[in-house]
């Protein structure tokens, strides 16, 4: 990947100094998430409800689960920016971050389910977030249906950026929603005034955000590499093909 | 203002004339409807009788989601075949009046089905009282509607722009449509168990006034871009 970078980028592009940004961010990454998870599991105290020991993965799921929203988010702006600059730029940070945050959901679904097996018993409870987050998947993969249909570069970036923002929109209003009806099974970890944890539990939960968050950067920085060298990729097709 | 609100009506007269000319929208959605009914009578009552009541709400607005996802397609359609559109966009017209006048024709032929259809359904479905409960319904019919043709046809416009036009429709519309479907069919649901006011529907109608209020907002913002030139 790294050497293919380089190639067909060639001397003009930074593509050193990226590569090194993008690898210090892995490495930031994969130490605060080695380290946020060890600290979970023997330093924070096991749960004192019901859950028990099945509440670690609270660990990797949740800051899953905030890294997928805030990737959501960055579509969302990179819309609104494409939509009043014309920017090809701001298209590919906007996929990318689709393209991650449909990923980082799809890994939400799986430990809330896993979770969801061991605390509830069941693997799929129609509850509120889980919810949420099927309902936020179907609609950001048919934002990549949408750009399968639409040929013309210019015409595709904004009718992506406008679907991004809409279905931004849509997501918190899907969980409030699914809140009107009754019966919930998630729990309310941190309420307004309390934060309903430890500071053991706190650390080692911030900890495993920062890693997660910073995961995310890193292979945002990638996917939009990647997304260029398609678009040059499709680029030299076309003039090959003439 | 005054040119806007001429060039809208004038717009929307267009729509209705047209449809009225061949009807073949009105007519396939309601016999559409009628047959989702028959369907959904059949689906559910496959092991001997339940309590239907208990499933009218949501199925009413499921049988009304797709029977606007007809229409929906077809309101554009026509416009794109015919370089109707293409006349449209060259007319000193804001684009902004076209959404507006395509939102309200495709809110009347919506309602003239719901106007049809759901005697029918109560008929079919209903044994509760709901004519004590009429207003409630209406109200509640009303906001729903609204909410459906905002979204619908700011999606439609977007899908018949695509190259696959009508199959990417339902793929964008129906989850961007769920919290308005959970809103409506359990406000649905409470008036045909005979359970609701006005005022115990009043927690579901704010929800659905604020999801109308929001798609209005970022229709309004984004047609411009949705129509291209």
């Amino acid at each position: 990947m790294e050497s293919a970078t380089s190639a067909v980028a060639g001397a003009s592009r930074p593509g050193i100094m990226r590569i090194g940004v993008t690898t210090a961010v892995f490495a930031a990454a994969g130490a605060l998430l080695a380290i946020g998870l060890l600290l979970a599991f023997w330093w924070a105290p096991t749960d004192a409800s019901a859950m028990g020991f099945s509440q670690k993965i609270f660990y990797y799921h949740a800051p899953i689960a905030e890294t997928a929203l805030l990737s959501f988010g960055i579509a969302f702006v990179a819309g609104i920016l494409y939509l009043r600059r014309q920017d090809a730029r701001y298209d590919r940070l906007g996929v990318a971050a689709v393209r991650l945050g449909l990923l980082f959901s799809g890994l939400v679904m799986a430990t809330g389910m896993i979770w969801g097996k061991a605390a509830w018993g069941v693997f799929w409870a129609w509850e509120p977030r889980l919810t949420t987050f099927l309902i936020a998947c179907l609609l950001y993969a048919g934002y990549f249906v949408l750009r399968g249909t639409v040929e013309e570069e210019s015409r595709r970036a904004t009718y992506s950026a406008l679907f991004a923002i809409i279905a931004f929109v849509d997501v918190p209003i899907t969980f409030f929603a699914t809140r009107l009806l009754p019966e919930g099974l998630h729990p309310v970890v941190i309420r307004p005034g309390s934060s309903g944890m430890d500071h053991r539990d706190f650390i080692a939960f911030m900890l495993s955000m920062a890693g997660m968050t910073l995961l995310l950067v890193g292979m945002l920085r990638i996917e939009i590499g990647i997304e260029a060298l398609r678009e040059e990729l499709q680029y030299l097709k076309n003039r090959l093909g003439r | 203002m005054r040119l806007g609100l001429r060039q809208y009506r004038a717009m929307v007269r267009k729509d209705i004339i047209a449809e009225l000319r061949t009807k073949e929208m009105v007519v396939s959605m309601f016999l559409f409807v009628v047959l989702a009914m028959i369907v959904f009578h059949y689906a559910f009552t496959a092991r001997g009788s339940v309590r239907m009541s208990l499933l009218t709400g949501g199925m009413l607005w499921v049988v009304f989601l797709f029977g606007a996802l007809l229409g929906l397609n077809r309101s554009f359609v026509h416009e794109k075949d015919e370089g109707c559109l293409d006349g449209l966009l060259l007319c000193p017209v804001d684009r902004v009046t076209i959404f507006l006048s395509k939102m309200t024709a495709n809110l009347v032929f919506l309602a003239l089905i719901q106007l049809l259809a759901v005697p029918v359904f109560l008929l079919f479905f209903s044994t509760a009282d709901v004519v004590a409960h009429l207003p409630a319904l209406i109200v509640l019919v009303i906001v729903a509607d609204l909410g459906i043709v905002t979204l619908g046809t700011l999606l439609a416009t977007i899908s018949m722009n695509t190259r696959s036009r009508d199959l990417l429709l339902p793929i964008l519309f129906l989850p961007l449509i769920i919290p308005l479907l959970i809103a409506v069919a359990s406000g649905t649901a409470k008036v045909f168990n005979g359970e609701a006011g006005l005022a115990s529907l009043l927690g579901v109608l704010v929800f659905l006034v604020v999801y109308d209020a929001v798609f209005l907002v970022l229709a309004y913002g984004t047609y411009d871009f949705a129509i291209g030139e």
